[in-house]
């Protein structure tokens, strides 16, 4: 009997083990050290977390440069638990929800030796706001946020912090429910106070986080190598593993059949890049479960139209619209890599309960058509030109059409796509396809820079339906206050559908992306935050 | 008169320059058979709306994502779940989808090939013109005026030739696409086919224009120019009646040339996206999508791919043959004129 109540405590102590990394995302049982070897189809836009507002950018940083907040390395929803990173724990939040506190960890060092100071935090800011950063909209709550981002002098006084004892306490001007997930934000990271404020992508600042990049060729490549003070200063961070490999090397492939050529011969161990259409069901046919796996971002794919004009203006138009488009249809467009869905929040994002008012059906969208009979049926539609982007818009425009609109498909270079949409000053804004992507998973950053009516503006506009209903604006606005609970999230799940009833847009899918790696690498453990893509730290050699 | 080689005696050939440049085109084997090419070409896209509607019933821009072939007795999808098009059905499927579909919308290929073909003609052929009207206008103007006019025509036509003539289409093509083009009265939306046609037929005027502005500073000197000023005649019938029809095989040879640069330089920009705007479809347009399904339907890549070689290289041929049809030294002329190589003044237009 005394053996086997051991053998059932090694059994439990096993199963516990095991679940508890299969939490963290991936299982490790493979060797340590070595060098990966990655790809990314092109060069970040910025290797500088003050800057970077790309996946590819972040993915290249998660491991690098530490905010005092950070995302769990996890896969899946696990993923988008915020944890504290350089702080010891998450921030008390008190004075109605206007102050933060955290408090550093003692005894971090940056990759150079130097020590982590709290008021680096503060500086990093400033610096943020210096370089004009895309992300210094986030912080803009912070009392005087606004002021520094005009005047660049003076400092923010909504900041203080206290080397001494490493307390960071931060005054907003309003309640904000988003705001831990935005001190967990690449932006939020903390570098050493004298780092100029500067796009420092060919001269990367010392890192806190176990990886710092060692090298970077622009445009080429770049290259890390273990933080020597990681291990003796920094481990203690147990949310940030500590990583498997020693070295990293990522280079630039900018065709995606060499990128997965490379891999299939041994001499990439890992691609960045999602595989394209073409290749993508040959790769996963060949490779799912050995070498391929599917992994679900956070982000929607639709239709949006333009609700201040006609046709649009017309509720009965939007849904027509909204009954005419078949995910089934779109699901091949994107020869597989997208999962229909006809709903704002999709899955992974908190608030997400599944539904679905517009299931495809032509005869009524006609229907609804003849009813609103709408006098102008000239419509130009918005697209770019990335593919298979631009054959949604071309099928897009068919389904217009068929619905007896005379659209017009305007197709626009990829990069100049979203400035000349989101600007009123553009003519024939009617409708267009659009691709939204969490900047952190809280359905208020879909819900506010979508649908509330405070978002419209004449230029970067991001509601591009122009939908603004006061009762919906008022009701995203109470909901930003509140930090994110069950409650909240079921209120959210409530206004999905209250919108969609609306029907500003027409939803179509999410879009999932793929990791890809070498048959030397153990896929079991690597992990894909939903935020930040592959985790540099879960990759490790069979 | 008769001319004397080897011994034999050859009767003297008579009649207009015309007929002497058909007479020698005729004996142009090479010239004829790509000039037939051509005209198959030409005939392949002309029939594309009875194709269309008699045998594919579909149109160039009907999309099939969803459609399925009953095909002796099988059925088969015309794009399957994962996104890949069906392959030629040659006349198994009663002539729909011959050539298959043309990517993930499901669109027929042939019909998309032969609507694109016809744009693709008619941009080089619109575009050709333009060149070839501007081009002969203003090297007119400042080959016979000289002075202020040959100043300032020939001053603009370097600040374009400055620029190279694809980037300076595709800057054009980019900052069109969008807003299209208002110059008074002329409204073009940025999708119109006229634009990509304007932007074509304008970057190569300088190319034109310079070597006939040679030809006529040389024609202008000729004692016929001089006796019709010294009859009276004005600037005006001067140039149409006695410069231009002395440049006429020039302009041919030129106009020609042009077609094949303009349908080179349209399949370019719609390549890059700046020329034809999806859905419509021209050759260029079809390659620039064909290449996202290269390793799955290469097919789509190689068709418009090979249409574009095929009609450029029989433009290309016959207008060398017209060239030597019409004066085997005009190669040497033009170059005297222009201060171009040959190569750049003939038979590269292009920079």
């Amino acid at each position: 009997m005394r053996k086997l109540g051991l053998v059932l405590l090694v059994l439990g102590l096993v199963a516990t083990s095991a679940l508890g990394l299969s939490a963290c995302g991936g299982s490790s049982s493979g060797k340590e050290g070595g060098m990966l070897v990655g790809t990314y189809a092109s060069f970040p836009s910025y290797l500088d977390p003050a800057l970077s507002y790309e996946v590819e950018g972040w993915t290249a940083m998660y491991d690098t440069y530490l905010p005092l907040l950070t995302y769990a390395h996890a896969n899946g929803g696990a993923g988008s638990k915020v944890v504290p990173a350089l702080a010891e724990s998450m921030p008390k939040i008190s004075n109605g929800g206007k102050t933060y506190t955290l408090t550093l960890r003692k005894g971090l060092e940056y990759s150079d030796g130097t020590p982590v100071r709290a008021s680096d935090f503060k500086s990093s800011i400033e610096r943020m706001f210096k370089l004009n950063s895309a992300g210094s909209g986030f912080y803009e709550g912070i009392v005087g946020a606004e002021k520094f981002a005009e005047t660049k002098a003076g400092g923010i006084p909504g900041i203080k912090t206290n080397d001494k004892t490493g307390r960071i306490e931060i005054d907003l001007a309003a309640p904000r429910g988003t705001f831990s997930n935005e001190l967990a934000m690449l932006y939020a990271a903390v570098l050493p106070s004298g780092t100029p404020a500067k796009n420092m992508t060919n001269d990367p600042p010392p890192a806190t986080g176990p990886y710092m990049i060692t090298k970077v060729e622009a445009g080429r490549s770049w290259s890390y190598a273990r933080n020597p003070h990681w291990a003796k200063s920094n481990s203690q961070i147990s949310e940030v593993p500590s990583g498997h490999v020693d070295k990293i090397e990522i280079k630039v492939v900018s065709n995606d059949s060499t990128q997965v050529n490379e891999i299939e011969r041994g001499k990439a161990d890992w691609m960045q890049t999602p595989i394209s259409a073409d290749l993508y069901n040959k790769v996963k046919d060949r490779y799912e479960g050995t070498q391929f796996r599917v992994e679900r971002p956070i982000n929607f794919y639709l239709f949006w139209m333009n609700t201040e004009r006609p046709p649009f203006d017309d509720l009965k138009v939007r849904q027509a619209v909204n009954y005419a488009i078949d995910p089934a249809a779109l699901e091949r467009i994107y020869a597989g890599s997208l999962v229909a869905m006809h709903q704002i929040l999709p899955e992974g994002m908190p608030g997400h309960e599944p539904f679905n008012l517009y299931p495809h059906n032509m005869v009524k969208a006609k229907q609804l058509i003849e009813e609103a009979n709408p006098s102008d049926r000239n419509v130009t539609v918005w697209t770019d030109n990335e593919s298979p982007n631009d054959e949604a818009g071309a099928y897009y425009e068919g389904v217009l059409n068929e619905l007896g609109f005379n659209a017009k498909l305007k197709t626009i270079n990829g990069e100049g796509y979203y400035p000349l949409v989101g600007n009123e000053s553009t003519p024939d804004l009617d409708t267009g396809w659009l691709a939204f992507y969490e900047d952190y998973p809280h359905p208020n950053d879909f819900l506010q820079l979508l649908f509330s009516g405070e978002s419209i503006a004449p230029t970067s506009n991001t509601n591009f339906s122009r939908f603004d209903d006061p009762k919906v604006t008022a009701k995203i606005k109470q909901l930003d206050e509140e930090p994110l609970g069950a409650k909240q999230e079921s209120e959210y799940a409530a206004l999905d559908k209250e919108i969609m009833e609306q029907a500003p847009i027409a939803p179509y899918g999410t879009n999932t992306v793929s990791t890809f790696v070498s048959s030397a690498v153990n896929l079991d453990g690597v992990v894909f935050n939903p935020t930040f893509g592959q985790d540099l730290t879960s990759f490790e050699f069979k | 008169m008769a001319s004397e080689t080897n011994g034999e005696v050859t009767p003297a050939v008579a009649g207009s320059p015309w007929r002497l440049a058909w007479r020698r085109l005729r004996r142009n084997g090479v010239a004829l058979a790509f000039l037939g090419l051509f005209g198959l070409i030409v005939v392949f896209c002309l029939a594309a709306p009875l194709w269309a509607s008699e045998v594919a019933h579909t149109g160039p821009n009907k999309s099939h994502t969803l459609k399925k072939l009953h095909v002796g007795g099988e059925e088969r999808e015309v794009v399957n779940r994962e996104g890949k098009p069906i392959g030629p059905q040659w006349l198994e499927a009663g002539g729909r989808f011959f050539l298959g579909a043309d990517g993930r919308l499901g669109r027929d290929e042939m019909v998309r090939l032969m609507y694109g073909g016809r744009t693709s003609l008619a941009i080089g052929f619109a575009a050709a013109a333009l060149t070839t009207i501007l081009g002969t206008l203003l090297g007119l103007l400042a080959g016979y005026y000289g002075g202020w006019s040959d100043t300032l025509i020939s001053r603009v036509m370097d600040v374009i030739w400055a620029f190279p003539v694809t980037l300076l289409a595709i800057s054009l093509g980019l900052a069109l696409a969008v807003g299209g083009l208002q110059i008074g009265p002329l409204q073009l939306s940025g999708s119109s086919v006229w634009i990509t046609i304007l932007i074509i037929g304008g970057v190569y005027v300088p190319y034109m224009a310079r070597p006939i502005r040679g030809e006529v500073l040389a024609l202008r000197e000729k004692e016929f120019v001089e006796a019709a000023e010294a009859q009276g005649a004005a600037p005006a019938r001067i140039m149409l009646k006695e410069l231009l029809p002395n440049l006429s095989s020039t302009i041919i040879v030129f106009f020609a040339l042009n077609v094949a640069n303009a349908m080179l330089l349209e399949a370019l920009l719609s390549f890059l996206g700046v020329g034809v705007q999806p859905p419509n479809g021209s050759w260029g347009t079809m390659l620039s999508s064909g290449l996202d399904l290269l390793s799955s339907a290469p097919m789509l890549t190689y068709l418009p791919g090979t249409m574009i070689l095929l009609t450029v290289l029989a433009v290309n041929v016959f207008a060398d043959g017209l060239r030597d049809a019409f004066d085997p030294k005009s190669r040497l002329r033009i170059e005297a004129h222009s201060g171009l190589s040959a190569a750049e003044s003939i038979e590269g237009i292009a920079p």
